[in-house]
């Protein structure tokens, strides 16, 4: 370490990036680009930081494999923050080897929880819970371990444990504290109200109320039969059937509930599953088809009996009928709640689950990408939705230490 | 060139409120070491730090037998260690890129870290007289009985070297146990360095073989 590169460092370890930025601005090494790359970082400018940090990496000597692997964990970090799923997280999990076998605990910690919450943001939540599972927070220092802990809440939310999400946002609070970086503290207060705020609509007997998500969890797990809107899932007691790519059945299925104790005629069923269509006898023909369908998908759950003027729902071990929506309906609501499970969708797969026509999937996309409430990753084919922003998932940068040579 | 590891002597620190050793010097009673905002006296005997000075201490520290040279950012300060006033400043030959700072013969000797070489400057103006060139990082500058030595550190790697002082060839090596950095180097005049350890906060005594 030399002279300016240490003082620059101090000044950036106290938040101070113009002071490190005044420091090393005339400079092309190695350690004064990754200082740059930092401090650029910090004050937003991700594009220009990313610049620097992948010069600096490559400035660095083959001695310098740990100074050259924290370059690639906080260039993967910017990468994250900015969106860029692009980025390989091959060379993210080789510098996490690197900074493990040259005993930076602290470093290879952090970019493996880079890397989680790479996975997390790409909808890939059972390998996102198993690496978080294989990670020990207890090293890491306090900011990082906010961090942890807020993936681990984003990740209970969506699985819908809200007392494990509670606790980890508990944890994160303490450490955020312990961290004394205000940025972090408002960051989980953010993700806290999440459990605050209503999550969908409960629509029983004609009536309906917004629920939390405590509440919805309760009632997933309750005796009552829940045709779930949100994720265009039939629920009881733990055993869910998906009706998410069959669009008439769950159509249907949500009319019933909604009419339930009572039945629905006939007219109704046909005008809500088949879009509006004027009912004569072949669409008669179809409902008697449809509802078989649905008779067998439910079988277990329910019972779908024809009454003189229709059909009605009964439950078969459940003692309720309730249907759980989304808190904004209509064709925009519909794709964010499917979006609401945070998986990455494509926008094919959109269409069969909403029964819409591809185009009208990709208008809908196309406003909600432009009010910021969904995110696109990959091109073409390859592309996928997801909602945006996700809950309790850190975006200030937290970025590893750029002393290289120690 | 002769080559053998370190003899590490005896390890002091880290030190409360010291979270790095920038530089290392030796004024015959005490080990001052630059820690980033401070110049602490280190009694090398009871392994206490006796006495502290306020002063912006990034890199190198040296002793002229009556005041204190340190490096902070990109110049190097005069300083009197009876009072903790800065005498005097010039700026530095590595514009900021320096590390190691060794008194000798009248003149200073500054470390230029990945520059990878040693300037001998005018400790008056700063000019810069002459430049050995190194093919190691300098992390660290002393002179003993008229051997010039410096301490390197690339990654993992770090040693304390002799080299020619005309010629720059490396005469003699430690080297140090892997993951143990020097980041400052000054010998107490007899048959003892003290070892800058930077980030891990620590000095340590290596054995300098006769």
């Amino acid at each position: 370490m030399d002279s300016l590169i240490t003082a620059a460092a101090r000044a950036l370890a106290s938040g101070d990036a113009l002071g490190a930025l005044k420091r090393v601005a005339l400079r092309d090494d190695a350690p004064a680009l990754a200082l740059r790359g930092i401090a650029m970082a910090q004050l937003g400018d991700l594009v220009r930081a990313k610049a620097l940090l992948k010069s600096a990496a490559r400035a660095f000597g083959p001695r310098e494999a740990v100074a050259r692997a924290r370059c690639v964990v906080a260039e993967a970090e910017i990468a994250l923050v900015s969106r860029d799923l692009i980025w390989p997280p091959k060379a993210l999990e080789s510098a996490r080897r690197v900074l493990e076998a040259h005993g930076d605990r602290v470093n290879a910690a952090h970019a493996g929880n880079v890397a989680i919450r790479r996975l997390v943001l790409i909808g890939r939540l059972d390998e996102a819970e198993r690496a978080l599972a294989a990670l020990d927070p207890a090293p890491l220092p306090p900011a990082l371990r906010t961090a942890h802990e807020l993936v681990a809440a984003g990740i209970a939310v969506r699985r819908l444990q809200t007392q494990a999400a509670r606790a980890a946002l508990d944890r994160a609070r303490l450490s955020a504290r312990a961290a004394a970086i205000p940025a972090l503290t408002a960051e989980v207060e953010t993700a806290a109200l999440v459990l605050d705020t209503p999550a969908a609509r409960l629509i029983s007997h004609g009536r309906e109320h917004p629920l939390l998500l405590t509440e919805v969890e309760a009632l997933l797990s309750s005796s009552t039969l829940v045709v779930d809107a949100c994720r265009h899932v039939v629920w009881n007691a733990g055993t869910a059937v998906s009706l998410a790519t069959r669009p008439v059945l769950f159509a249907l299925a949500r009319t019933l509930a909604e009419a339930w104790p009572g039945d629905v005629a006939r007219g109704t069923l046909i005008a809500r599953a088949f879009r509006g269509k004027h009912a004569d006898e072949s669409h008669r023909a179809r409902l008697r088809v449809e509802i078989g369908r649905l008779r067998a998908e439910l079988r277990g759950l329910a019972e779908v009996s024809a009454t003189k003027r229709g059909f009605a729902l009964s439950p078969r071990g459940a003692r309720e009928i309730a249907v759980l929506a989304p808190l904004v309906e209509g064709a925009h609501g519909a794709v964010l709640a499917f979006l609401a499970d945070g998986e990455a969708w494509s926008s094919s797969a959109l269409a069969i689950a909403l029964a819409a026509s591809p185009r009208t999937v990709q208008r809908a996309l196309d406003s909600l990408a432009g009010e910021g409430k969904v995110q696109s990753l990959g091109r073409g084919r390859a592309r996928r939705w997801m909602s945006a922003p996700l809950p309790g998932f850190p975006t200030i940068l937290l970025l590893p230490g750029p002393l290289p040579s120690d | 060139m002769k080559k053998s590891a370190a003899n590490i002597l005896r390890e002091y620190g880290p030190f409360l409120g010291a979270e790095r050793v920038n530089g290392v010097t030796f004024d015959g009673e005490h080990v001052w070491f630059a820690s980033g905002d401070k110049l602490n006296a280190l009694d090398p005997a009871s392994g206490e730090v006796v006495r502290s000075i306020e002063v912006a201490s990034h890199a190198g520290t040296a002793f002229d037998g009556e005041f204190l040279y340190q490096i902070a950012e990109d110049v190097i300060h005069k300083i009197d260690p009876k009072t903790g006033h800065i005498l005097s400043t010039i700026p530095a030959p590595g514009n900021g890129g320096d590390s190691g700072l060794a008194w000798a013969e009248g003149t200073l000797w500054v470390g230029q870290h990945r520059g990878r070489r040693i300037h001998q400057i005018d400790p008056e103006t700063g000019k810069i007289l002459r430049t050995i060139e190194s093919n190691r990082v300098v992390t660290g500058v002393t002179w003993v009985d008229g051997q010039l030595w410096h301490g390197t550190w690339e990654g993992d790697d770090s040693d304390v070297r002799r080299i020619n002082p005309e010629t720059g060839e490396v005469l003699e090596r430690l080297d140090m146990p892997e993951g143990t950095g020097v980041s400052g180097l000054e010998s107490d005049g007899g048959d003892c360095f003290f070892c800058g350890g930077g980030g891990s906060g620590k000095i340590r005594a290596v054995r300098r073989p006769g």
